[in-house]
C-alpha cells in the first residue's frame, strides 16, 4: 500500500515537470537566444529584458546592446553599452561597439573624443578605433594628417584601398566652376563637355550657333523683327549655357563628394565598423 | 518479464506526461490566439514563436504559422506574412488546412500588389482537382487581383460570370466605363491636336493646344510658300513640331491621370464602404 503510495506521488511530480515554463528564466533565454539568431532583434530584445529582470547576465546584456546596433537603433545602443560594467567580460568589446554606434549617429566631437580615449587605452581594440576613426576623418571635413602615419592602424591588405581614399580626399577630381563658365563664354558648350556634359554641350553649341547665324542672315536681309527674336534666342541660350556650365561643374563636384563618401561607407560596413566577430548563433 | 500491473503503469506514465506537455502547448496556443483576437499582433507573433521553439513534435506548426502570417497580414507587413502562409502550407495536414493558407498567400500578394504572383497561386488552385467545390471562393479572389491589377473589365467579367457579387460586378462595370482609352486619347491627338484633351474633358489645354498647331502650322506653311525654306524648317522644326508632339504626350498624359483617378476612386470606396470580403 505505502508503495503504491510513493508510487503515485512520484509519477505526478514527474507528470507535472513534464508542463512547459514558458516564462521559466532558462527557457526565456532558450527562446530569446532563437529570436536573436532569427534577427529578429526587437522580440529577442523584449525577451533578454524580461530575463534580466531574474538573473544578471554579461552576456545577455551585451547582446540586447548587439541587437539594437543590428537594428541601427544607434540611441539605444549607446545607452546600453553606457550600462556595461567593468566588470563585465565584455566590457572591452562595448568600448569598440560604442565608437561604431557613435560614428553610425554623428561623427563628431564626442565620436572623436572616445575613439582618442580608447587608441591611447591599453585596450585589445585599441587599434580597431584608431582604424575607425582614421577612416571616419575620410568623410570629415577635417585635414588630414601626412599619408604615412594616416596608413599606420591598417592592415596590409587594407592599406591599398585606405591609401586611394586618402589620395582622392587630398585631391578630388574636381572641376572649376568659374573654368567651365569661361569655356562656355569663349565657345558655347564647351564648359559643359569640360564637365564632361558631352550631349548638353553639342548642343548648346549648335543651338547658340543656329540662332545667331539666323540673327546674322535676318538683320543682312532687313528682316529685323525676325532677326531680334532670333538674336534674344541666340542671347538667352548663350547666357543660359554660361549659368549651365557653372552649374555643370556644381552638379559633378557633388557627383565627386556622393560618389566618395559613399565607397568610404561601404568599405566600412565591409569591415563591419572594425568591431570584432561574434560566435553568439554557432 | 514486466508484470501486467507494471506495464499499465508505465502506460499510464507515458501518456499522462506527452499529454500534460501537449496541454501546455494547447494553453499556450489559446493564449496567442486571444492575443490575435485582441488585435495585439505584435504580442501574438512573440507567443506564437515562442510556441513554435517549444513544440519539439511540430504539432501547432500549421497553427501557428498561419496565425502568424495573419498577424503580419494584418499589421501590414506583407513580405514576412507571405513567408509565413508558405510555412503553414508546407505544414498543413490535410487539404483544407492547404486551401486556406495559399488562399491567404494570395490574398496577402494581392494586398502588396505582387499580382502576378497572387495569379500564379489561384490558378494553381482552380487547377487542383481536390479544389473544384471550391472554384467560386478561388473566382472570387481571382476577380479581386484584377481589381489590383488595374484590370476592371476582366474583374467585371470574372464576378459577372460566376455570379459572385453583383455589387462588385457592378462597381467594376461601372468604372471600366469611366476610364479613358489612352491609345484613343494618344492617337486622335495625331489626327487634330487637342482632340486628346477634350476627349479627356480638358477643355481649356484642348483649345490651348489646337490654337498653337494651327498658329504654327500656318506659319511654317506660309514660310514654304514665300519659299523662306530656312524659316520654314526653323519654326516646323522648333515650334509646330514641339507643339504637335507635346500635344500628344499632353493627351496621354491626362488620360493616364484621369484613370488613375477613377481606380482611386473605386479603390476608396471598396476599403471604407464595402461590407462584403476583402484581401
Amino acid at each position: 500500500m505505502l508503495k503504491i503510495f510513493y508510487l503515485i506521488i512520484l509519477l505526478s511530480s514527474i507528470m507535472f515537470s513534464q508542463q512547459i515554463d514558458f516564462q521559466s528564466p532558462e527557457n526565456i533565454k532558450l527562446f530569446a537566444d532563437f529570436l536573436f539568431c532569427d534577427n529578429d532583434y526587437l522580440r529577442a530584445i523584449d525577451e533578454y529584458e524580461k530575463y534580466l529582470v531574474a538573473v544578471d547576465d554579461d552576456l545577455v546584456q551585451f547582446k540586447i546592446t548587439i541587437a539594437y546596433s543590428s537594428m541601427n537603433d544607434c540611441e539605444n545602443a549607446i545607452n546600453k553599452l553606457g550600462l556595461i560594467k567593468k566588470t563585465s567580460p565584455f566590457y572591452e568589446q562595448s568600448k569598440i561597439e560604442l565608437l561604431k554606434s557613435l560614428y553610425l549617429q554623428n561623427i563628431d566631437s564626442v565620436f572623436y573624443a572616445v575613439a582618442e580615449t580608447l587608441i591611447n587605452s591599453k585596450s585589445l581594440y585599441a587599434n580597431n578605433a584608431y582604424r575607425l576613426k582614421n577612416t571616419a576623418l575620410l568623410l570629415s571635413k577635417t585635414e588630414l594628417p601626412e599619408k604615412e602615419s594616416f596608413l599606420i592602424p591598417f592592415e596590409v591588405e587594407e592599406k591599398k584601398t585606405i591609401s586611394d581614399f586618402y589620395n582622392l580626399k587630398k585631391n578630388p577630381p574636381y572641376k572649376s566652376e568659374a573654368l567651365a563658365g569661361v569655356l562656355s563664354a569663349i565657345i558655347p558648350g564647351s564648359g559643359k563637355i569640360y564637365t564632361k556634359d558631352y550631349g548638353d554641350g553639342i548642343t548648346a553649341f549648335l543651338l547658340t550657333g543656329l540662332f545667331t547665324y539666323l540673327a546674322y542672315t535676318n538683320f543682312e536681309h532687313d528682316h529685323p523683327t525676325r532677326a531680334w527674336i532670333f538674336a534674344a534666342l541666340g542671347a538667352g541660350f548663350y547666357v543660359g549655357n554660361i549659368y549651365g556650365s557653372v552649374a555643370s561643374a556644381q552638379i559633378f563636384n557633388a557627383k565627386v563628394n556622393f560618389e566618395f563618401n559613399e565607397g568610404v561607407k561601404l568599405f566600412l560596413e565591409d569591415k563591419k565598423y572594425f568591431t570584432p566577430n561574434y560566435d553568439f548563433c554557432k | 518479464m514486466i508484470s501486467a500491473s507494471k506495464r499499465i503503469l508505465l502506460f499510464i506514465f507515458g501518456s499522462l506526461t506527452s499529454v500534460f506537455a501537449q496541454s501546455t502547448l494547447e494553453q499556450q496556443f489559446k493564449f496567442a490566439n486571444q492575443l490575435f483576437t485582441h488585435e495585439k499582433y505584435f504580442d501574438a507573433i512573440t507567443e506564437l514563436k515562442r510556441l513554435q521553439f517549444f513544440d519539439i513534435d511540430n504539432k501547432f506548426s500549421f497553427q501557428s504559422n498561419y496565425l502568424i502570417g495573419k498577424s503580419y497580414k494584418a499589421g501590414a507587413k506583407f513580405d514576412e506574412a507571405v513567408n509565413y502562409f508558405t510555412r503553414a502550407e508546407m505544414n498543413s495536414e490535410n487539404d483544407d488546412d492547404y486551401f486556406t493558407s495559399k488562399i491567404f498567400n494570395a490574398r496577402t500578394n494581392i494586398l502588396r500588389r505582387t499580382t502576378k504572383q497572387a495569379e500564379k497561386i489561384l490558378n494553381e488552385l482552380l487547377n487542383d482537382p481536390r479544389f473544384i467545390s471550391k472554384e467560386k471562393e478561388i473566382n472570387y479572389w481571382i476577380g479581386w487581383n484584377y481589381i489590383f491589377s488595374d484590370e476592371w473589365e476582366k474583374a467585371f467579367e470574372v464576378f459577372n460570370e460566376n455570379r459572385l457579387d453583383t455589387t462588385l460586378a457592378e462597381l467594376c462595370k461601372t468604372v471600366d466605363d469611366e476610364m479613358y482609352s489612352v491609345n484613343f486619347a494618344k492617337y486622335c491627338s495625331y489626327l487634330i491636336p487637342g482632340l486628346g484633351q477634350f476627349y479627356t474633358g480638358e477643355y481649356v489645354s484642348g483649345t490651348l493646344s489646337l490654337g498653337w498647331n494651327i498658329l504654327f502650322g500656318y506659319l511654317t506653311i506660309n514660310a514654304f510658300i514665300e519659299d523662306r525654306v530656312f524659316d520654314g524648317i526653323i519654326i516646323g522644326n522648333f515650334l509646330w513640331l514641339r507643339f504637335y508632339s507635346g500635344n500628344i504626350q499632353n493627351a496621354e498624359k491626362f488620360a493616364i491621370q484621369k484613370n488613375l483617378q477613377i481606380s482611386n476612386k473605386a479603390l476608396d470606396y471598396l476599403q471604407y464602404q464595402y461590407k462584403g470580403e476583402k484581401p
